[in-house]
């Protein structure tokens, strides 16, 4: 008998999905969208490559182009002038010392004898007759350099002149006009031949250096008489100083003799050049030099004006807010911080320009701020400008984040000191500073970084004058004026021609400073992991 | 009666009481001096700008009948002169105007043409209307790029991308570019769009600078948001048979909004403050016509604009400080402020808004 009732075993329910994929390519949706997202991703990474590729790409060259820089410099023989441009710049050096012992001499008469400015000025009639003869001796020496200087400059121009017209030759040759590439006239320069003109004053130079040499000896020997004893030692330090001066005479000569204009320029010496190169000068009639150690140095005067300034008040401010204030302040204090850290800098350096540089320099004459270091000064935008208000910028930084670094320090520490019975002041300076000491650190670092980087203000505060700030002048030096890494590429980067030694000069600045803040953010990073509180 | 003296852990006044709160006041006093000079600042360039916009509203013939001179009027270079004993100053506009009509008015007379020895000062007079259009272009143009990029990389990196050796490095990567001063991203966009893709100095250059110079603020700061989202989200989604992307889209993504807006509104802040990245990639000195005002459509895109903040650097170092320059250079200054305070205001209100909203 056949089964009364056979169903069919009901299907077994399906939780698998019934529903094709739709598929793109052999891609599921949710691929699709991952590989929409990673090639983002991708994408966001070859762009920050690109920036590093690109840094090199174009300032990679400098140094080579440096080395020929360098090599011109010493074939057509304004190396061999510089010799002399050197003893006679000392011997100026030399002058300014006189002048100022001049003046001295003068306030003495006027202030402490109280004559009127032409009888002293008479007074020190013998005084002027020495010290114009003393800056009239170097007039041969001054000549002869100029000659040289000018043959010099001549076989320079000479050669870059060649060597546009090469250039200008291949540009017609890859063009495809050869008979035009033909036409351009190139010529060989033969530097041998021409240093000679340079070299062969050799003897002339040695019979004026000696002239000179004993010119100098004569005339100090006879020093004019001054009114006090403190002048009369100023003056023996000169003649001193000037016995020195003579001294170096020999060796110069030596050194022009040994000169040889064919000596290789190394590569290492275009690099050490730009690295301890004290002098940046561009677009001059005599040498371009590329040294970026004025620009370091102004960099880092800068910051450390800026740092002194923020980091006791912005850590301060972080232990205050985040251990002393009330609630309400703590609420009303954090956002207006922010905001601070939200004035774009361009208005903070006009701020500086139009209010701030003008105060400082009216104050810096007031009797009661006499004591501070290099008050009073003249120049109204200086390293002290910009440094006030690159402090105003690092505060926010090193603020938000030393108080995050004590936030963190865990609450059981504190009620620990409590219970021991420390005082508040006692748990704020021995347990909580230090638990946080990494993050406070690394904040200043931060806010260093911040401030090396900055550059609007820098450029429209800071002076700009190139040169190594005078550390001799003690704390003084922070009244001068400075230019800075930042600053010289915004100034000068619009004006340079793409390719050129200068254009390139600057991407290696750039470079420094890329590489000077990877280092920091490194550093900070490495000093907060390393020194991480574990509690457990 | 004082009832604390006589409690025994009261605290009690003696010389550690004493420098305890000498120590509290010199940490006060520093908080208040941050404050007081940042404020300082707002406060003078508010109270010397402020009157220059205040006092160039103007009436009109046309709807709206009310314009700012100063606000909605290109640069003009600025005359100071005097004439017939009066000292007037114009605008280049009006005082060529000026002129003619005096010069035609002495030549109806008979009599020889006035001469007039004007002492003149470049942007001194008129507005800035060109460098708000063009500041407001740059932003919103670079935001839109940084953005997309950005926020998508973000969540690349956080929800898809395992923990790799390259994903930590390229983490550590964005982490230091975000370190890099701005003027080498300037430098980058100058050697990269204006001279190897020939696109000179141009929005588009500017645009893409600044994208950059943003990009891993905002990548950090998205991802940040996105990684706050509990996992739990995530995992119930996924329970629950969603696939990834519906989980990012529905259960991911709307409670990491509010911090991606946080961030790119504070980059839209730094985008809109930067000076040295578009000081050689998109900004002109002086652009007579607006961005687009041109013959050709890409004409808008591969041009430079006027921008608030290299305005406020060609007028504050390009031309003398005086009563003359001040108009245009406080003005200038303030507006720009006005603007960068609001976006970064709104910011900080916004984050403290939306702090509290979600608990988990």
């Amino acid at each position: 008998m056949p089964p009364a009732s056979h169903t069919p075993p009901a299907p077994a329910p399906s939780f698998a999905i019934q529903k094709e994929r739709t598929r793109f390519l052999g891609l599921t949706l949710d691929e699709c969208i991952q590989g929409f997202f990673g090639g983002n991703a991708v994408v966001a990474v070859i762009v920050l490559g690109l920036i590093t590729l690109f840094l090199f790409r174009e300032g990679s060259s400098f140094f080579r182009q440096n080395q020929d820089n360098l090599s011109i410099y010493r074939q057509a023989g304004l190396e061999y002038v510089d010799f002399i441009r050197t003893q006679e710049e000392s011997h100026t050096a030399l002058t300014r010392y006189l002048s100022d012992l001049r003046l001295r001499a003068l306030r003495h008469h006027m202030d402490a004898d109280g004559l009127a400015v032409a009888d002293a000025n008479a007074r020190l009639a013998s005084f002027d007759e020495f010290a114009g003869r003393f800056s009239d001796a170097v007039e041969p020496i001054r000549g002869l350099r100029s000659e040289l200087g000018d043959v010099a400059v001549a076989i320079k121009t000479r050669h870059i002149n060649n060597l546009n017209r090469i250039q200008q030759r291949a540009q017609l040759v890859a063009a495809g006009k050869p008979d035009e590439a033909a036409a351009v006239e190139l010529e060989t320069i033969d530097f041998a031949g021409e240093i000679v003109a340079l070299t062969a004053t050799l003897p002339l130079y040695e019979e004026a250096s000696g002239a000179f040499a004993t010119a100098l000896n004569e005339i100090v020997a006879t020093p004019p008489p001054l009114p006090t004893l403190e002048l009369t030692a100023r003056v023996a330090r000169f003649q001193e100083l000037t016995a020195d001066y003579v001294a170096t005479f020999p060796a110069t000569i030596e050194a022009m003799r040994a000169w040889d204009h064919t000596a290789p320029v190394a590569f290492s010496e275009s690099f050490t050049a730009f690295i301890f190169g004290r002098e940046w000068l561009t677009a001059s009639f005599w040498q371009d030099w590329y040294g970026v150690l004025p620009l370091f140095t102004g960099s880092l005067l800068v910051s450390m004006i800026a740092l002194t300034l923020a980091v006791p008040l912005g850590v301060g401010a972080a232990i205050y807010v985040n251990q002393l204030a009330t609630p309400a302040e703590q609420r009303a204090i954090k956002p207006t911080i922010e905001f601070i850290s939200a004035i774009p800098s361009v208005v903070l350096g006009f701020f500086g320009i139009a209010v701030l540089g003008e105060f400082l320099r009216v104050a810096s004459g007031w009797e009661w701020l006499a004591w501070f270091p290099g008050f009073p000064f003249a120049e109204r935008l200086n390293a002290l400008t910009a440094g006030c208000l690159l402090g105003l910028i690092a505060v926010p930084t090193i603020f938000t984040l030393a108080e995050d670094a004590i936030n963190n320090v865990p609450r059981a520490f504190k009620e620990a000191s409590y219970a021991l019975g420390a005082t508040r002041l006692q748990t704020i300076v021995r347990i909580i500073v230090p638990a946080a000491l990494s993050g406070i650190i690394s904040a200043v670092l931060l806010g260093l970084g911040r401030v090396i980087g900055e550059t609007m203000v820098v450029l429209l505060c800071a002076g700009n004058r190139i040169a190594i700030p005078d550390f001799t002048a003690g704390l003084s030096v922070i009244t001068q004026p400075v230019h800075t890494m930042t600053g010289i590429i915004a100034q000068e980067m619009g004006e340079v021609v793409p390719g050129s030694i200068h254009y390139r000069a600057l991407f290696v600045v750039g470079l420094l400073l890329f590489f000077i803040a990877l280092l920091i953010n490194f550093v900070a990073q490495k000093i907060v992991r390393r020194y991480k509180i574990s509690v457990g | 009666m004082d009832s604390s003296s006589t409690h025994l852990f009261a605290a009690r006044p003696g010389p550690a009481r004493r420098a305890e709160s000498a120590v509290a006041w010199i940490f006060r006093i520093a908080t208040y001096l941050i404050l007081a000079c940042g404020l300082f600042v707002f406060a003078d360039i508010i109270w010397k700008g402020a009157p220059t916009v205040l006092r160039s509203f103007a009436l009109t013939e046309s709807f709206p009948y009310v314009t700012n001179t100063f606000l909605f009027e290109a640069p003009e270079t600025l005359h100071v002169f005097t004439y017939e004993g009066e000292k007037r100053e114009l605008g280049d506009t009006a005082y060529r105007a000026f002129r003619e009509a005096e010069i035609a008015k002495a030549a109806a007379a008979g009599q020889p043409a006035p001469r007039f020895t004007p002492t003149s000062y470049v942007y001194a007079a008129g507005g800035i209307w060109p460098c708000i259009v063009g500041t407001v272009l740059l932003v919103v143009g670079s935001m839109f790029i940084a953005l997309s990029l950005g926020v998508a990389s973000a969540i690349y990196l956080s929800e898809y991308a395992r923990d790799t050796a390259f994903v930590r490095f390229i983490r550590l990567a964005i982490l230091n570019l975000a370190g890099v001063p701005s003027i080498v991203f300037g430098l980058f966009g100058f050697a990269m769009f204006v001279l190897f893709f020939k696109w000179n100095v141009s929005l588009l250059a500017g645009w893409f600078t600044l994208a950059f110079m943003v990009l891993p603020v905002v990548i950090t700061a998205s991802e940040e948001a996105l990684k706050s989202v509990p996992k739990g989200f995530r995992e119930g989604s996924l329970a629950l048979g969603a696939t990834k992307w519906q989980t990012i889209r529905k259960n991911v993504l709307p409670y990491a909004l509010p911090g991606i807006l946080t961030s790119s509104i504070l980059g839209i802040a730094r985008v809109a403050g930067e000076t040295a990245p578009i000081m050689f990639t998109a900004a002109y000195v002086v652009r007579d016509k607006l961005p687009w005002e041109v013959e050709k459509v890409g004409d808008f895109f591969f041009q430079g604009v006027m921008a608030l903040p290299y305005h406020i650097y060609v007028v504050s170092s390009k031309i003398p400080q005086n009563d003359y320059t001040q108009r245009v250079q406080y003005g200038t200054a303030f507006v720009f402020l006005g603007i960068v305070a609001l976006i970064a205001a709104s910011s900080i209100i916004l984050r403290n808004k939306l702090r509290g909203r979600y608990k988990w």
